[in-house]
């Protein structure tokens, strides 16, 4: 058996190979039968025939253990390399599936959770994603059902956050409604007081508080992914818009507007820049000191129009330079509910989201002054040329004063001189405008009132009550005298003289007219009666 | 106040207090206008100047009263009132009283000139 075992390994170690190994198990038997042979030769006659069939047991034996032995070495060897041959195959198949799990976390994932992200349905996203049928459909489905899972997930959170900011946004959106209500009725009450400084004081100031809010409910409104509050149909020009700019921040005093181009910006565009520009102004007052001035420009680049703000605050270390960059950057990407708390400059989390939303660029650098230069590149498409150069007056760019009075150049002989009484007469003015002169004639008229109303202060009330008493007490009297008279005397000149005097001299002031009446007409009396 | 039905756009953006610049009016005793004022431009326009003082400029080449120029410009009186101070300040502007008080005959004289030729 022994020899028979090291015979088989003998004859299967060497190789695999079939003429080798088919030659070598016909070997032991061979020796086997050679050695029983030489046996049967070399023994005695009497014991040739035991010996004889001994050897043939031996040697069928031989032959069937090498025989044995040579079919296990072969199964062997096939077991072997079968067993080569699946080991292969499933390292290659967790290979396989390694690749694919890498594919599902480095690309299939963040694909599909960033078309999630972009407000597409879970199975809308799962679609594109395409499936590996290379591998058993057992993994397939695991993968899928992974893939499944996670993405139902991201979409319950993002449905979560969508809810929120909604929330934010309408919430904000009523704040705005009020805030601009409140605002419209301010203005109104403005103009109604305007005349009263103290209540004009108070109401500016309820304003501007007013501003504040409704610069602060835009910001959440940007944040939650909206625009900033009001819609503008019409291009408003650049130099309102600084000004709106200013109107909403708190320290709007300290902000010098220099000089502006003479562009306009297109209605759809105004808000954000409004806010945009605000809210870099709020930065630049408030990281400043309160003594120095931030200056607010705007020229004209070859991308559109610079408006650069700049301070003499505390300056940007480089550090906090790459953090404000990266808040900008940061709100490119998205924003997160949870920095709203741990962000103490928000401002910039909203300049980042409007810049990226309408293509604004921003820079902050450290400024010559010391301070901060934030420049902010206003696209070249939101661009227009303005209607209004220098800027729109609020309210009124409709009704610009009458301009004929250029005409009126050789006039100011008489409006230098300042008393209007000389100035008064008639010719002088019926020859220069149509409107105006008969506004001024009024004027006059009011004129004596203000020695007395001058006193108490009340200007517009004032003009009418104080002549009627002094024209009703002394007219009435010197009118019907003078008829009296005139019907008396002579009744034609006395005519002219009663009709020619109210007309030009009307002009002069009520006492004036009351006394200039009664000189001609004593003088007629007078040379009638010589 | 305002009827609901109006567009949002109404007006500008800027608030009155951007266009006085936060100044409120002074004391009226102190106020360098009244009402009645006649205002004269005493320069043009500049360039970078606000449009309701470029404005003002423009259009007080004629004598125009300060209520005048709030109504044209739409603008309360206090806040054209402190727009007047500034342009007076820089002396673009000059303003003089509606009628300057020694040219108004004493109404005494007058009613005693007026009895003696009666009496006459």
């Amino acid at each position: 058996m022994v020899f028979a075992g090291t015979s088989s390994g003998g004859g299967s170690s060497p190789g695999g190979r079939r003429p080798a190994s088919t030659l070598v198990w016909v070997i032991p038997p061979a020796a086997m039968a050679f050695c029983a042979a030489l046996a049967v030769a070399v023994v005695p006659s009497g014991a040739r025939a035991t010996v004889a069939w001994c050897g043939v047991a031996a040697t069928l034996a031989v032959a069937f253990a090498a025989a044995e032995a040579m079919r296990r070495g072969r199964l062997i060897s096939t077991l072997r390399t079968r067993l080569a041959a699946q080991e292969a195959e499933s390292r290659q198949r967790l290979a396989a599936q390694e690749a694919e799990i890498r594919r599902l976390t480095r690309e299939v994932l963040p694909a599909t959770v960033a078309r999630l992200r972009r407000g597409a349905m879970v199975h809308e996203a799962m679609k594109d994603v395409d499936y590996a049928p290379r591998l058993d459909p057992d993994f397939d489905a695991a993968h899928e059902q992974l893939l499944r899972w996670v993405l139902d997930t991201v979409r319950t959170e993002e449905d979560l956050r969508d809810a929120a900011q909604r929330a934010f946004v309408n919430i904000a959106r009523r704040v705005q409604a009020i805030v601009h209500q409140q605002a419209q009725d301010m203005r109104e009450m403005e103009d109604k007081h305007g005349a009263d400084p103290d209540v004009f004081e108070d109401l500016l100031h309820l304003d501007h508080g007013n501003a504040l809010i409704g610069r602060l409910a835009d910001s959440i409104a940007v944040l939650g992914g909206s625009r900033p509050g009001r819609q503008w149909q019409k291009e408003v020009p650049l130099f309102n818009v600084c000004r709106g700019a200013m109107s909403r921040i708190l320290e709007y005093e300290r902000v010098d507007l220099h000089s502006v181009a003479d562009v306009a910006i297109v209605g759809p565009s105004v808000e954000p820049l409004i806010h945009a520009l605000a809210e870099l102004l709020d930065n630049a007052t408030r990281y400043s000191p309160p003594k120095t001035r931030v200056h607010l420009t705007a020229i004209e680049v070859q991308s559109g129009v610079a408006i650069e703000i700049e301070d003499a605050g505390v300056g940007l270390s480089e550090e906090a330079r790459r953090r404000t960059d990266a808040v900008l950057l940061q709100a490119a990407t998205g924003f997160d509910l949870n920095d709203l708390g741990e962000t103490p400059r928000l401002g910039l989390a909203v300049v980042g989201r409007l810049a990226v939303r309408y293509r604004f660029q921003i820079s902050l650098r450290p400024s010559a002054y010391g301070g901060v230069r934030a420049v902010l590149i206003v696209p070249q498409d939101i661009i227009c040329p303005t209607p209004a150069p220098g800027g729109a007056i609020a309210r009124a760019a409709k009704l610009p004063p009458p301009k004929p009075i250029k005409r009126a150049t050789p006039l100011p002989s008489p409006t230098r001189t300042g008393p209007l009484a000389q100035g008064r007469p008639g010719p002088g003015f019926r020859q220069n405008g149509a409107g105006l002169p008969q506004r001024r004639r009024r004027m006059p008229m009011v004129a004596p009132a203000p020695q007395s109303f001058r006193v108490d202060s009340a200007p517009p009330a004032a003009p009418a009550p104080p002549r009627e008493p002094a024209q009703q007490p002394v007219q009435p009297g010197i009118w019907l005298d003078a008829f009296t008279k005139g019907l008396n005397g002579e009744p034609i000149p006395a005519a002219d003289a009663a009709t020619d005097a109210p007309d030009p001299r009307t002009s002069p002031s009520a006492p004036d007219s009351s006394s200039t009446p009664n000189t001609p007409h004593t003088q007629n009396t007078s040379d009638k009666d010589e | 106040m305002s009827e609901p039905g109006k567009p949002w756009d109404e007006g500008g953006p800027e608030r009155l207090y951007t266009v006085s610049r936060g100044r409120a009016p002074q004391e009226p005793r102190h106020r360098p206008v009244e009402l009645v004022s006649l205002i004269v431009a005493r320069a043009e326009p500049e360039p970078g100047m606000a449009p309701e003082a470029a404005a003002v400029l423009r259009m007080c080449q004629f004598p125009l009263s300060v209520a005048e120029i709030s109504a044209y410009l739409v603008l309360p009186v206090s806040t054209v009132t402190v727009l007047l101070a500034g342009l007076l300040r820089d002396d673009r502007v000059e303003a003089r009283a509606p009628v300057p008080a020694a040219v108004l005959p004493d109404p005494d004289l007058l009613q005693a000139v007026m009895h003696g030729l009666q009496n006459l």
